[in-house]
């Protein structure tokens, strides 16, 4: 029902990538502000621990201790509420389908997907001794604190930021920079004032794509049955979002960017990175 | 307490220590304010009730 509303909502509004940027970066905040306040490292990351108000938590807490039928929806229904950051994302995602049922459609398989996942943490968590408990918390608190620092780093990719980690390592590792076979590229074999960028399933090949400055360029981006989400294609700076097809070519016209300036793209997630070097 | 639902397990005291008016529990803060009726209840039961929940109180 939530899938379907947020879908329904999703009709009438566009998330933008860098509303999207801007929702990962808050979400991952607090998920890296949840997970310090779990190892306890300072009192005020206790305020990353949501408080709501007294009269909600008296009435949940009379009314998980009914008989009816009604508690377990009541509860159940609540846990889509949980502000866990994966839970979030497929709610931005539900409402970026812009339909009632994709949207419906997409939070039933996330749900029925993490019930399991929810059946074992929570079974844990009160079956565990104390002892163990403190370790398997600590332990949530480290999945939480690398979780956390994902999501911003996608977050950072969306908005185009040459601080994400991908983006300031790229140049750092051989592999996916200079030495990247760009001579192997289909760069070269396209006509002058062309650049070709292949988008695979698992990324883009290749990820640094070197093109004149000062000239206007046509990005080529081809795709040949891809189906991952590096088909959502951002170019940040440009504000350039594209669903493109699973097989085909869009081209993106690139306007002159200045010597050794870098324009940087991704995958709508931030999970997929690239550049373009302009020289 | 180590969350916020710690807080509420503590609120719950309100529906069966007998001569407790109110109680508000903040993780943030770490304290809770318990209203009670002075002749149904001492500070050392209440102490006790919260350690029967698995936690540590100290009466201020």
């Amino acid at each position: 029902m939530l899938g379907a509303l947020l879908g329904w909502l999703g009709s009438f509004l566009t998330l933008s990538p860098m509303t999207r940027a801007m929702l990962m970066i808050a979400i991952g905040i607090f998920m890296i502000g949840n997970a310090l306040r779990m190892f306890n490292v300072h009192p005020i990351f206790r305020y990353f621990s949501i408080e709501p108000p007294k009269f909600i938590t008296r009435y949940i807490r009379r009314t998980a201790k009914g008989t009816d039928t009604a508690t377990p929806l009541f509860l159940g229904a609540l846990t889509v509420f949980i502000p866990c950051g994966v839970t979030q994302a497929m709610m931005a995602t539900a409402l970026g389908t812009g339909s009632v049922v994709m949207g419906a459609a997409l939070m039933f398989a996330f749900v029925l997907g993490t019930s399991p996942v929810f059946f074992v943490v929570a079974y844990l968590t009160t079956e565990l001794g104390s002892r163990l408990e403190k370790l398997f918390m600590r332990f949530v608190a480290v999945v939480l604190l690398i979780l956390g620092f994902v999501t911003l780093d996608g977050g950072l990719n969306v908005l185009g930021s040459p601080l994400s980690f991908q983006n300031l390592t790229r140049n750092l590792l051989p592999s996916n920079s200079d030495s990247a076979p760009v001579a192997e590229s289909p760069q070269l074999s396209t006509p002058e004032g062309e650049i070709t960028l292949n988008v695979e399933d698992n990324g883009y090949v290749p990820s640094t794509l070197k093109a004149p400055a000062g000239k206007v360029l046509t990005l080529n981006l081809i795709t040949n049955q891809t189906y991952s989400c590096a088909r959502d294609f951002v170019i940040p700076a440009l504000d350039y979002y594209q669903l493109l097809p699973d097989t085909g070519t869009v081209q993106v016209s690139i306007p002159a960017q200045e010597k050794g300036s870098t324009l940087f793209f991704t995958c709508s997630m931030g999970m997929y990175t690239g550049q373009i070097v302009f020289e | 307490m180590t969350c916020s639902n710690c807080a509420m397990k503590l609120e719950s005291l309100e529906d069966t220590l007998e001569g407790v008016k109110e109680i508000n529990a903040s993780y943030h803060k770490l304290e809770m304010v318990i209203e009670f009726d002075e002749s149904k209840l001492t500070d050392e039961q209440i102490v006790a009730a919260v350690k029967e929940k698995g936690y540590q109180a100290v009466a201020v």
